[in-house]
């Protein structure tokens, strides 16, 4: 593509008080442009009726170098899932 | 095969499914030939609701018709001259300014049309419009926000622009030369054209647009089954397979 266009990643929330999802990225040079791609791309099948479109660039992720640093110091620490409790009798749907 | 009209309703109706049809055809030209793939998904989807709008218009004709034909031979069984689509939609994508010009001043022309058919006294056409007021509105959105883009973008861009216009606005007269069945059918044909010409001035003011004086082609009515010489290379593509194998079925 030529100079102008972005990446807008694309997030569809099916209906009010669900959560958006990602649903994929449409390339557009304005914002107007980026939400009526998303339209077309995203919601043809009544998969919403909601749409966010945003920025590649707006978006802060962590570094795919940083990776280790950021996530394993959680893979040895199981006591913080709540899996060590004695349920108490009666409870049937936990 | 010889496609006959009878009820004036139906004659009124052919000029509207007609238009939806031919511009339909002419955008799915673009289907994987857009300038890029989202505006093909963009185009591709305004086609296939214009195709919706017309199989719907051609079925509540056959209805009005007695159901002497379906709207697959209103389609693909009829020649030139049996068609009276406005002749601004035959015209082809020259470049993407014409496209969207194109789609711009049918938009514009078709939200009218629409509000006015809404209180028509034909129940399922009512019902049609409201669903087909809420399409239009999108397509409008799409083809006037790429007028802004185009008009304002760049010297090529406004230059591409207004050659598609000055050659379009040649098509539009004739839409305005309204006749006892439109008058009719419509409930204000002289608020079609008045809402049309103040719609296209703003926008063209507002994107470095002249609007020229431009001399009308001396082509007769569209109303009578005129066109412009591309309407034959469009039906010989759209029309070939039926033509071609009359014994096809849709599985």
């Amino acid at each position: 593509m030529e100079k102008g266009d972005k990446v807008w990643e694309v997030f569809v929330q099916k209906k009010s008080g669900l959560p958006f999802k990602h649903v994929g990225s449409v390339r557009a040079y304005d914002k107007k442009m980026a939400i009526q791609n998303a339209r077309d791309l995203y919601t043809r099948r009544s998969e919403g009726r909601a749409l966010w479109v945003v920025p590649v660039e707006a978006i802060v992720s962590v570094p795919l170098d940083n990776a280790d640093a950021f996530f394993d110091p959680a893979d040895d620490k199981a006591y913080r899932h709540a899996t060590f409790y004695v349920t108490p009798e009666g409870v049937n749907h936990l | 095969m010889k496609i006959t009209i009878e009820n004036n309703e139906a004659k009124f109706l052919f000029r509207i499914a007609d238009t939806s049809l031919i511009l339909a055809q002419r955008m799915a030209e673009l289907c994987s030939n857009a300038p890029f793939l989202e505006e093909d998904i963009a185009i591709s989807n305004c086609s296939l609701d214009l195709f919706g709008r017309a199989e719907e218009l051609y079925k509540i004709i056959a209805t009005i018709e007695g159901n002497k034909f379906t709207p697959d031979d209103y389609v693909f069984r009829r020649n030139e001259r049996e068609f009276f689509n406005i002749k601004l939609v035959e015209q082809p994508n020259e470049d993407f300014a014409w496209t969207i010009t194109r789609q711009f001043m049918h938009d514009v022309w078709a939200k009218e049309v629409f509000t006015q058919l809404s209180s028509s006294k034909n129940e399922e056409l009512v019902g049609l419009c409201s669903k087909v007021l809420k399409e239009i509105e999108y397509s409008l959105l799409h083809s006037r926000d790429w007028m802004y883009r185009l008009g304002l973008g760049t010297e090529e861009s406004n230059k591409r622009t207004q050659d598609a216009i000055d050659h379009l606005l040649k098509y539009v007269e004739e839409i305005f030369n309204f006749d006892d069945l439109d008058k009719e059918y419509f409930s204000d044909c002289a608020n079609i054209e008045r809402v049309w010409q103040e719609e296209i001035n703003r926008v063209f003011s507002e994107i470095n647009i002249e609007r020229k004086e431009i001399q009308p082609l001396s082509m007769r009515d569209f109303r009578d089954g005129f066109h412009s010489e591309h309407i034959g290379h469009l039906l010989s593509i759209m029309q070939y397979l039926p033509r071609a194998y009359p014994d096809a079925k849709w599985s």
